[in-house]
């Protein structure tokens, strides 16, 4: 019986191998595959396991965070409690397509997953415990709401920023989306959302506000006028442009008519006043020339990247090439510089880099980097980052600054954007008509700054309002500075914290 | 050379207690950063039962084997840190039910000092077995949990009585072949090229197997029943010598594995999501797909104890909790736990060699059988060797009547192989005759 019995154990020792071979096929020869299988929703429960920290507003209103889901598949979900808002700020949270906005680029600081928070003390080495960090962003959402209200359905973008420090106070754009829909729990209903709001031909995860490029139109007239003063060719008092209805550039049969084809000239702040298309094209092309126009752009944040804090943000151009210089300063292009002069041809803005334009001229000419993030503070309480004011470059001297102001300010009291002005405060804009297509229809522009008289403004800004087709010609003044008047206005208020919130 | 016995098992015992503590310690350290609350309270209940199952061999059977306890303590207490690990209710019910276990222990090691005094009353238990597994089918302490009618309740007591009859039905076979097996290994019968002993000696033995086959194929546990055919099969052919009991069980399994395939639907089911689970990943397939996505996921080393997904795992606490130790532990873990089973398989099997009577060798042969297979064929089915069948992993799974019929079983294999020993130290029939094991471990 015995030699059975060693048969037996004989028998089970090779059962036993069996699941060894097995285990090892599963656990490590096919476990890639196994990991990486579709059906495998492993790695999405990872992310979804960990708790992520609260986004909120600088006034205390939160934008994002995690709930437990009780009876769902996955522990927990992302929740956007202010919707469509600031969606295009927060971005979403999805287990099928990933992160958008802040969500993205903070994704591991939410998570606890950088470094610093990671292995903050000795016994981390050991232990997994909640190391999530809540962001406190810059925005503020009053003046969010206001942007919202003020640009109603019309699409468009609002941006506004403190050109003391870089803050977002607000960062619009219409249409917007729900990131509610994306970050669900329910995959199907968030691919079903993922495909409509794909589909939408009005785009509404694009992100306008800092992903889109328009031509900025006469709003772009400040960085012309600002490149002229800063060379020297062009002072308070000189030169005098001549009054005439249009301007020929040299080398060019195609003369640049002003609006309405009226007659203007005369004095920098004169020429801003009006919006005076001859004397800047003619500015740009003769006074300035290529090369100091070139590099002039680039110190506002045109043909760089500026640094921004959230995701794939667009660069804005300038056009850099105008071919042979024929004679001096006659260049085989110089018509194109002319109509670039005036933020036409193949200049292409995003609305925040105006609102940098904008905030350059309100800071005495430092252009501070932009960001969302005020503060990212651990659940312990403990601060892991805190933005510090930081400037980027220097875009023009502050006497250029102050020159280019009296010229916009002179705008609203005088000129194209008097539904700016604003009692007891002191503001400066620039409205843009820009041209899109063949078409009557018109970007509607308008940049400018607000802010306590004497002192550096504390808030600058730029609108679009897009060209409608079935509108026609939409002016800066009439369509897009009664938008930044009720935006301005609510930000000029001192911030009043949400309680609870 | 007794007190060397112990000392190996009370150092064994204290080495388990060290990795239970330890690995209870771990788990909760990755889910809450804290030690557990109850940590003290913790150890001292493992050291405590088994100082109270070492204290009770030390006693009752002072030259029992030295590993049997050791690892059923180990596996006992790993598989109740992933169960705490996991749910916190079952938890509790699997602490009482680890205590009513080694109560189990200490009565059967007190109540059964002469293994062969079960010998006489082979057909009673042949009759508590079948009656144990008809009792489910019974109108009403009779339940049906998850398809399979193999559960009995009375008030709030929930019982699972083929885990009685299995220990029950390995006396009965192991007593009935010890008295038969020289009439069953003649062979006075022809049938086509086999050889078969008279019908009136095989009766009893096809009726007992058929019945609890057909009443296990009626309540739908189909891994009870490949349990019993399993035992029944090994035990006939270990006590007769007679390959022709291999085939005409090999025979008998094909024509049972053929009909049950056709007969029902729930068997299709397994066998097809066995061969391919991929297409019904979402449906039917769910289980053992999501248990290969786990064990993927541990890899070679596991994620940690306490840091792996096991909510994604279905059945995790029960049949499947070796899907959750190989994810958390991986591939070095679900290995160890792998040995520790086939330890225990050796301890059993050399039991069975070493006692030199034939009711002990079978006994002890069926008992060992029972365990080890039922371990293979759970694990077998999570990892997709074999088609899926519901049992327990002894030991490890959540389940009162698993754990106490298992402890009943170690207690019976310490019985015999303390019998065996106490006889080889009396009579010293021969002094090179290797008696013991002592050395081993210690």
């Amino acid at each position: 019986m015995n030699g059975r019995i060693s048969k037996v154990g004989v028998v089970l020792i090779v059962c036993f191998v069996a699941l060894f071979v097995q285990l090892n096929r599963v656990q490590v020869f096919e476990a890639a595959g196994l990991n990486a299988h579709p059906e495998n929703l492993r790695s999405i429960d990872r992310s979804y396991e960990r708790s992520r920290g609260i986004v909120a507003t600088a006034d205390g209103v939160v934008l994002a965070r995690s709930v437990d889901t009780p009876g769902s598949d996955f522990a927990r979900r992302r929740e956007f409690p202010e919707g469509e808002l600031f969606s295009q700020v927060t971005g979403y949270y999805s287990f099928e397509y990933g992160a958008d906005g802040v969500e993205r680029a903070f994704s591991d600081e939410l998570a606890g997953l950088t470094d610093a928070q990671r292995y903050d003390r000795f016994s981390d080495l050991f232990v997994d415990r909640d190391r999530s960090a809540d962001i406190t962003l810059t925005l503020r959402s009053d003046v969010q709401q206001a942007a919202r209200t003020a640009l109603g359905d019309r699409k468009g973008s609002v941006v506004v920023l403190d050109p003391r420090t870089g803050a977002v106070l607000a960062l619009w754009s219409y249409p917007s989306y729900d990131p509610n829909r994306l970050s669900g729990d329910d995959i199907e209903a968030v691919r079903a959302a993922w495909d409509d709001l794909d589909a939408d031909p009005e785009r509404p995860m694009l992100g306008r506000a800092y992903r889109e490029r328009y031509a900025p139109g006469s709003t772009f007239k400040v960085v012309t006028g600002a490149i002229g003063v800063e060379s020297g060719a062009v002072t308070a008092t000189s030169p005098v442009f001549p009054m005439v209805s249009s301007y020929t550039p040299p080398a060019s049969r195609n003369p640049i008519g002003n609006f309405g084809g009226m007659v203007c000239g005369g004095t920098l702040v004169e020429i801003f006043t009006v919006s005076c298309n001859s004397a800047f094209a003619q500015m740009g092309t003769e006074l300035i020339g290529p090369s100091k126009m070139v590099s002039g752009v680039g110190r506002f944040g045109f043909n760089t990247t500026v640094p921004f804090d959230l995701p794939a943000s667009a660069i804005s151009v300038f056009p850099v090439r105008y071919g042979a210089e024929l004679s001096p300063g006659v260049y085989e292009d110089s018509a194109r510089l002319a109509q670039a002069s005036i933020g036409q041809n193949d200049v292409a803005a995003t609305p925040l880099t105006m609102a940098v334009v904008a905030s350059a001229i309100a800071n005495d000419g430092a252009v501070m980097s932009p960001h969302v993030v005020e503060r990212i503070e651990s659940r312990d309480a403990k601060v892991l980052f805190q933005s510090v004011p930081t400037r980027w470059q220097r875009a023009v001297s502050p006497s250029t600054a102050a020159l280019i102001r009296q010229g916009m300010e002179s705008v609203v009291t005088q000129g194209t954007a008097r539904a700016l002005a604003i009692d007891g405060a002191e503001v400066g804009a620039k409205t843009g008509t820009a041209e899109v297509g063949d078409g009557e229809a018109t970007n509607a522009w308008v940049i400018g700054y607000a802010g306590v008289p004497g002192a550096v403004p504390s808030v600058a800004f730029a609108v679009i309002v897009e060209a409608d087709p079935g509108i026609g010609e939409q002016t800066g003044g009439r369509i897009a500075a009664p938008i930044a008047r009720a935006v301005v206005e609510q930000a000029l208020k001192p911030m009043q914290p949400v309680l609870g919130g | 050379m007794v007190r060397a016995r112990r000392r190996t098992e009370l150092g064994l015992l204290l080495l388990a207690a060290l990795i239970v503590t330890g690995a209870y310690a771990l788990a909760s350290l990755s889910r809450a950063a804290a030690l557990p609350g109850d940590l003290g309270w913790f150890i001292g209940v493992v050291v405590g039962l088994f100082v109270v199952g070492h204290l009770a061999i030390r006693r009752l059977a002072s030259d029992a084997d030295p590993l049997l306890l050791p690892l059923a303590g180990l596996l006992n207490g790993l598989g109740f840190v992933f169960i705490a690990r996991m749910n916190a209710d079952l938890a509790a019910a699997q602490a009482m039910w680890s205590l009513v276990g080694m109560a189990g222990f200490v009565v059967t090691l007190g109540l059964i000092r002469r293994t062969r005094s079960l010998e006489s009353y082979r057909y009673s238990f042949a009759a508590l077995g079948i009656g144990l597994l008809l009792l489910p089918s019974l109108p009403v302490i009779g339940r049906e949990i998850n398809g399979a009618q193999i559960w009995i309740s009375v008030g709030p007591m929930s019982f699972q009585p083929a885990e009685a009859a299995k220990l029950a039905l390995a006396a009965f076979l192991a007593g009935y072949l010890v008295d038969k097996r020289e009439l069953l290994a003649l062979s006075s019968r022809r049938l086509g090229p086999l050889y078969l002993p008279d019908p009136r000696h095989l009766g009893p033995l096809l009726v007992a197997w058929g019945v609890s086959l057909l009443v296990m194929v009626n309540q739908k546990d189909l891994g009870s029943s490949l349990l019993f055919f399993t035992l029944f099969v090994v035990l006939v052919w270990v006590a007769t010598g007679r390959a022709a009991y291999l085939v005409l069980g090999g025979l008998l399994f094909g024509a049972g594995a053929f009909g049950a395939y056709h007969l029902f639907g729930h068997v299709r089911d397994r066998v097809s999501i066995w061969l391919d689970p991929w297409p019904v990943a979402k449906g039917a397939g769910y289980q053992v797909v999501e248990a290969a996505f786990a064990m993927a996921d541990g890899g070679l080393t596991g994620t940690g104890l306490g840091l792996g997904n096991a909510g994604r795992i279905p059945a995790r606490e029960t049949d499947f909790i070796f899907a959750v130790v190989a994810e958390e532990l991986g591939l070095v873990g679900a290995t160890a736990v792998l040995l520790a089973y086939l330890l225990l398989i050796g301890c059993g099997l050399r039991i069975a060699l070493q006692s030199d009577y034939p009711f002990e060798k079978l006994f002890a042969t069926g008992l060992t059988t029972l365990l080890g297979f039922q371990a293979f064929v759970i694990v077998a089915g999570v990892t997709r060797v074999l088609p899926l069948t519901g049992v327990t992993l002894p030991f490890m799974s959540f389940g009162g009547s698993s754990l106490l019929a298992n402890y009943v079983l170690i207690a019976l294999l310490v019985r015999i192989s303390d019998e065996t020993a106490k006889r080889t130290t009396v009579v010293q029939e021969d002094p090179q005759r290797p008696v013991g094991v002592a050395g081993v471990g210690g």
